[in-house]
């Protein structure tokens, strides 16, 4: 395994009374790109937020780098190089694309190399230099998926962690985006991932965990947990 | 005919700077759905303002503007930390009732420095003829200060990247946070700036009609006329409604008495809710 970027130890949180992580440990190492699978509800999305700092960590440890970041603000976060591609991508859906992307870029450092970026961020999505001038809201769920990967890769991040991608979009629209996250891995970009998708999340990535429950209930390289009857069962349908 | 004509006029000259005061209202609303009760007290303060400096120390009226809109900012960044902050993303009545709280002690506060007596400020400039009528200067500069600031206020929001975070702010809070802007000082920011426009307004109001330390309420219904009028958070809504309004003002007041001008502005008022619930010009281009 690769050289470890973020860290997470024990990682316990919730809403309100309501636990929902029991202790989380997970690694994503640097240039890779690393998996987090599991069903509906088994807390995936509250592990991104609370690696993003959208929620609090009740206990446990978040490491990036050699810092301790668990109770980093969310722009702190993002200001070191955090992009977080949230489910359900919430763009600013009443502004144009182009704001959007600049937006992206809201950190001083990002803001210097807006326009080499743009054309970066553009000459991985066509369609959206289309649309520079849309108002996002109006875009169709591909493209305003595009939007939000697009946003986050204009921070030009140390990491982009990405909640459930392929949610609510057409398959074709999820291959081709798979195909550009792969770009981006050999681009050299360390990436973590929230899949529902199992097939594809383990077809993509270098390593994977696997969440049930608020715990994690194992993890090790896609090959190996393809192979695994309880995965194979569980989420692969097979 | 003249004669409604150069009233229509004056009125879109009034409602220029009713529109402006509208736009400190309606820009904290529609950043964070925060009603600010201490408006109409903030618009009486850059009344007092201008006071202070054009009566009380003799300074040219118009060289208040300034130091009004830097007080204004300061003070609603002052409000925001002590009113608003912990009251953002709550039920709307928990904000209504902090910042009604701040005016009750601000009028309170007012009234024992200066009683309720009335003041007024004397601008002399040349008025502009028009056949028998003439279009009180103070009026036509009052006009294209509001003007210029509310086009200020819109350029800020549209090109500058501050202002594009309050939009940003305005639109997802969450997403804000995610690429790195700190809301929380983007929200003081908002409530300065809204604050600041409302006192700037009322010193160029002060400059049209003498003024209590209680005259606040009513240019504060009068903003939530308007802010209804243009649409809950769309400050480029609030100005044209804010021409509409003085339109209106300025059509009714040679054929009514002057105290029915309210009676009718409110009438206008529930009609617009009842029949654009949401204001008339919410979803438009300009809305936050």
């Amino acid at each position: 395994m690769a050289e470890t970027l973020l860290s997470v130890e024990g990682l316990e949180t919730g809403y309100g009374e309501v636990q929902v992580l029991w202790g989380v440990s997970l690694k994503a190492g640097r240039g890779e790109l690393t998996a987090i699978v599991g069903a509906n509800g088994a807390g995936k999305t509250t592990t991104m937020r609370a690696i993003a700092g959208t929620i609090t960590p009740w206990r446990g440890h978040i490491t990036f780098g050699d810092e301790d970041v668990t109770r980093l603000s969310t722009h702190d976060k993002a200001a070191r190089g955090f992009a977080l591609v949230p489910e359900g991508r919430q763009l600013f859906s009443k502004m144009t694309v182009a704001e959007n992307l600049e937006l992206g870029a809201f950190s001083k450092r990002a803001a210097r190399q807006y326009a080499q970026r743009r054309d970066e961020v553009f000459a991985l999505f066509p369609r959206l230099a289309e649309r520079q001038r849309q108002v996002a809201g109006t875009l169709s769920g591909g493209e305003q998926q595009m939007v939000a990967i697009a946003r986050g890769l204009m921070s030009g991040p140390s990491i982009l962690i990405i909640d459930e991608l392929s949610l609510g979009l057409a398959p074709v629209v999820v291959y081709q985006l798979f195909q550009t996250l792969k770009k981006l891995k050999e681009g050299g970009l360390s990436i973590l991932l929230v899949e529902q998708n199992v097939h594809l999340a383990l077809a993509v990535s270098d390593y994977a965990y696997v969440i049930a429950e608020g715990r994690l209930f194992t993890e090790g390289a896609p090959q190996k947990l393809a192979t695994m009857p309880e995965i194979r069962k569980a989420y692969l349908g097979l | 005919m003249l004669g409604v004509l150069a009233s229509i006029i004056d009125g879109v000259l009034v409602g220029l700077v009713y529109g402006l005061a509208a736009m400190g209202l309606t820009l904290i609303w529609g950043v964070m759905d925060v009603i600010n009760l201490t408006h109409g007290t903030m618009i009486v303060a850059g009344m007092f303002g201008l006071y202070g400096l054009a009566s009380a120390v003799g300074a040219p009226p118009y060289l208040a503007l300034p130091p009004v809109l830097i007080g204004g900012f300061l003070a609603g960044v002052l409000l925001y930390w002590v009113a608003v902050h912990r009251m953002v993303g709550r039920p709307p009545l928990m904000s209504l009732l902090s910042t009604f709280s701040i005016n009750l002690m601000l009028i309170g506060l007012g009234t024992s420095i200066w009683g309720t007596a009335l003041f007024n400020v004397e601008v002399a400039l040349p008025g502009f003829s028009l056949g028998r009528y003439t279009f009180p200067g103070a009026h036509i500069l009052a006009a294209v200060l509001a003007a210029l600031i509310a086009a200020s206020l819109y350029l800020f929001l549209q090109r500058s990247r501050l202002g594009k975070a309050v939009r940003a702010v305005a639109n997802n809070r969450e997403a804000a946070e995610l690429v790195g802007i700190p809301t929380t000082r983007v929200l003081a920011i908002t409530v300065g700036c809204g604050v600041a426009i409302a006192g700037v307004a009322g010193m160029l109001i002060g400059t049209l009609f003498p003024f209590t330390i209680l005259s606040g309420d009513s240019y504060q219904l009068k903003s939530f006329v308007v802010t209804a009028l243009g649409g809950f958070g769309n400050p480029v809504g609030a100005l044209f409604a804010g021409i509409a309004l003085g339109v209106l003002e300025g059509a009714v007041t040679p054929f009514v008495p002057v105290s029915w001008t309210l009676v009718i502005e409110f009438a206008l008022f529930v009609l617009v809710l009842v029949v654009f619930p949401g204001g008339i010009f919410a979803a438009r281009r300009g809305a936050l």
